[in-house]
């Protein structure tokens, strides 16, 4: 079992008339376990070609009815490029360079129209992207030789 | 103009042979500028005890009225609520989309496509369908 814990802070000396400091951590753990670690990582670096719609994390069998946490971040410096995420054809947000996400991601394989694959159309420019997700099994594709 | 910033720190030292450490801060902007964002809903606390879908954030309405797809929105959530065995858990929905699962104690942190329809709901559930266990959430937005 791993222990993965991952820590937000939220932090502002101007945006209210008092500071804003707001701190949390959570533990990685698998579905249906009292304190059970996620025991594995995908972790990627890609460059985005622009206008491209790509599956970045393919939904899979074993990772549907699952805990899953998956983590993005848009590495670009110009601050007008920004790529979309989208789950089900369904656009979340957009990341603007240098923006990061972090959510649980529910592989959901019932959907009858679209698939629950993590999407990306990057826009502007290429876009580098960073991204992991921590899980607790995916199906591999079968070898084809 | 405000400067408010997002940090992330993913860290383990058994997930792999090596330490895993990454951590990175997000300077929260108007889109696609390096303008800082000014505004915010405050953080905000939500109690529910109900199996049936509710909406957290009505994107076009009230507070989030000013949320749309070409604007910058960041959105915070974090449950509450224990643990627990790791059988129950909050689903968060984008539409009608299902986004992930908060069980006790996770948070997220995402953009927000906002405009008409685009509500941000949550259904309480366990592993034996919907559940009316008392939840609380908290959030935020901030946006431009």
């Amino acid at each position: 079992m791993a222990t993965t814990t991952a820590t937000i802070t939220l932090s502002s000396a101007d945006l209210l008339s008092d500071n804003l400091s707001l701190s949390s951590t959570m533990n990685l753990y698998q579905h249906g376990t009292t304190a059970t670690g996620l025991e594995q990582l995908n972790y990627h670096r890609a460059l985005l070609p622009v206008d491209g719609d790509f599956d970045l994390i393919a939904e899979s069998a074993a990772l549907s009815e699952k805990a899953n946490y998956v983590y993005i971040i848009n590495k670009n410096t110009d601050v007008t490029d920004y790529v979309i995420i989208s789950i089900n054809s369904e656009p979340i947000g957009r990341l603007y360079a240098g923006d990061w996400l972090f959510m649980p991601w529910d592989c959901d394989l019932t959907h009858a129209t679209a698939d629950s694959s993590i999407e990306v159309l990057p826009k502007v420019h290429d876009i580098h992207i960073e991204y992991a997700l921590f899980h607790s099994g995916e199906t591999l594709p079968t070898s084809g030789d | 103009m405000a400067t408010t910033t997002a940090t992330i720190t993913l860290a383990s030292s058994d997930i792999a042979d090596n330490n895993l450490s990454i951590s990175n801060t997000a300077t929260l902007t108007t889109a696609g500028t390096d303008t800082g964002i000014t505004e915010t809903t405050g953080l905000a606390r939500k109690k529910v005890a109900t199996s049936s879908n509710t909406v957290l954030l009505d994107s076009g309405a009230g507070i989030a009225a000013d949320v749309t797809a070409d604007k910058s929105a960041k959105v915070y959530i974090k449950n509450i609520n224990d643990r627990g065995d790791g059988t129950k858990w909050v689903n968060i929905l984008l539409a009608t989309v299902e986004i992930g699962r908060l069980y006790g104690g996770d948070f997220m942190f995402f953009p927000w496509s906002g405009g008409s329809g685009k509500d941000i709901e949550f259904t309480c559930e366990s592993t034996s369908g919907t559940d009316a266990t008392e939840t609380t959430l908290e959030y935020t937005v901030f946006y431009e």
